[in-house]
């Protein structure tokens, strides 16, 4: 009865998410420098380097984000399960659907905090109210925001605290039940309290889902991931274990990074 | 210091001239209509028909032609001006949107006689065939044109407020797998209703005020019109009319009663803007 399913376990490559030689251009500016690096699922990959190394822009890339910038191009290859994302075959809406994205600013729509939450099924189609409450229920509570929330649903979510709002938004992220969660610094704009409350979130989230993290904040890095990648200038200069790179790095860019000594 | 000053007394006169002229045209209208008041023909006048030859100076058919041509072209106008606008600034790609801009803001420039000639060569006898019957000038023909003549002015409004919709929010939709349409339709419109219904009600404003392509298109018949393929008479058509015949009689002295009207049209048309941008920047979507 498993048969089919272990089977399917095994097609499945190793990894979740690859990028091979990846470049990409805002007009003749080159941002990203052949990125390749790989993403096992249900790992907390941190992305850090100053700012401008190409870091985010490199996020944007996982889910395509940057096609909305009209004089940008992109070289290399990226895959989702073995998948080539930039294959012109490829339905970007559908992408999008299976890796989600956090902003930096919590952007939730100025509605209500269940439509906000609601709005990726409504874009799938679902209609189903039953299930609608249902998903938007699980998804609050897995954003760990449902206690704060359950009773003004039907307020506007802009009355929310910052903090509230971008739980919200990741709520809303995760209703349509993505399998790769791309945060663009969720926390840069919270203050620490909910700061915290967002690594925690991200401690129980890698159950789930894969979750690559931009973050400037290199104690968040430590905390919170599996993996951590240093880009510099658009390059990717080292990427390991977070133990290794935190305390082993062996490239000595990294080390004078991560110690403070540039950046 | 005194350049200032200076700058600031001339941008003061330039504000007082232009109410001043607003509120003066306003006075002219009222003192010269208030004759027909005191006579007591001043309201019937907004019920019963044009008859000038039995002393019969209604203008109920104009109120009523003016009404269905300018409703009708903004029925007209609204769907295709939105998916103009919708085109340049959400859907449309490559070179499409910044052309069909372009495009769209040369024609605010067309003359409207322009747009009256095109029409009486090309619509009319098109409307005439149609319909099977009349000459083709009717209120459908004057308010299809009509309709043409006020896109612009709403596709550059609508596009315009499309533009302005916070980044953040496309690309939260974007993230979601929104679909370009679905982010058209649950995030940009909600989010520019204040620009959409200042577009419209503008627009509809200049359909009301406009005078040329009535005149030349919709047919001038005075009596009440009974379907949109029946010829029409507008407010503005009528006075442009009767002014050039007469200066000096009873009929002449109705068209101040017709600018009044007009004049309260485009001030309560304002104030509408105004409330419900108010409104819907109180609760947005």
């Amino acid at each position: 009865m498993n048969a089919p399913a272990y089977q399917e376990e095994q097609m499945k490559p190793e990894y979740k998410m690859s990028s091979e030689n990846l470049d990409f251009y805002y007009g003749d500016f080159k941002a990203l420098h052949g990125v390749s690096m790989d993403f096992k699922p249900r790992e907390v990959t941190a992305l850090i380097g100053p700012s401008g190394c190409g870091k985010s822009t490199y996020l944007r890339c996982l889910n395509r984000m940057n096609d909305l910038i009209p004089i940008s191009r992109v070289e290399g290859k990226v895959t989702l399960d073995g998948e080539d994302i930039y294959a012109p075959s490829l339905d970007v809406v559908m992408l999008r659907r299976k890796v989600g994205m956090v902003f930096q600013k919590p952007n939730p729509f100025p509605k209500t905090i269940f439509d906000n939450v609601a709005y990726g099924l409504w874009v799938n189609g679902i209609k189903d109210k039953a299930f609608v409450q249902e998903r938007v229920e699980e998804s609050l509570k897995q954003a760990a925001i449902w206690d704060e929330v359950k009773d003004r649903l039907q307020d506007t979510a802009l009355g929310l605290s910052g903090g509230q709002q971008q739980r919200l938004c990741i709520a809303r992220a995760l209703a349509v039940k993505p399998e790769v969660v791309l945060m663009d610094e969720p926390a840069s704009a919270l203050d620490p309290i909910a700061t915290q409350k967002i690594e925690e979130l991200i401690h129980e989230l890698k159950e789930t889902y894969t979750i690559i993290i931009v973050t400037h904040n290199m104690q968040q890095a430590a905390r919170v991931s599996d993996v951590t990648a240093f880009f510099y200038v658009g390059k990717l200069i080292e990427v390991g274990d977070t133990d290794t790179i935190f305390t082993r790095p062996k490239k000595k860019q990294t080390e004078d990074y991560i110690t403070g000594r540039f950046g | 210091m005194r350049t200032e000053r200076l700058v600031q007394r001339l941008l003061g006169l330039a504000a007082g001239c232009s109410v001043a002229v607003t509120l003066l045209i306003f006075g002219f209208m009222v003192i010269l209509g208030l004759p027909l008041a005191t006579g007591g023909t001043f309201f019937r006048m907004f019920t019963s028909a044009w008859l000038p030859h039995q002393g019969v100076y209604g203008i109920a058919p104009m109120v009523a032609g003016t009404l269905s041509i300018a409703s009708l072209a903004v029925v007209f106008s609204v769907p295709v001006s939105l998916g103009c606008a919708a085109l340049i600034s959400v859907l449309g790609s490559g070179p499409l949107p910044a052309l069909l801009h372009r495009l769209v803001r040369f024609m605010t420039g067309i003359p409207t006689v322009v747009y009256g000639f095109a029409g009486i060569f090309l619509l009319v006898p098109l409307v005439r065939e149609w319909a099977g019957r009349g000459s083709g000038m009717c209120i459908l023909s004057a308010a299809l044109l009509l309709g043409v003549l006020i896109a612009p002015t709403m596709i550059l409004f609508f596009s315009d407020s499309f533009a302005s919709v916070p980044r953040t929010y496309l690309e939260a939709a974007e993230a979601l797998g929104a679909t370009p349409v679905q982010k058209l339709l649950h995030v940009v419109i909600p989010c520019s209703w204040r620009g959409l219904t200042s577009g419209v009600v503008l627009a509809l404003g200049r359909a009301v005020g406009d005078t040329l392509i009535a005149l030349m298109i919709a047919g001038n018949a005075t009596a009440m019109p009974g379907s949109v393929l029946e010829p029409a008479r507008t407010l503005t058509a009528h006075i442009a009319l009767v002014v050039a015949a007469d200066f000096d009689s009873l009929e002449f002295r109705t068209l101040f009663a017709c600018g009044i009207i007009l004049y309260l049209c485009t001030t309560v048309m304002v104030i509408f803007t105004r409330r419900i941008g108010a409104a819907w920047e109180q609760q947005r979507w």
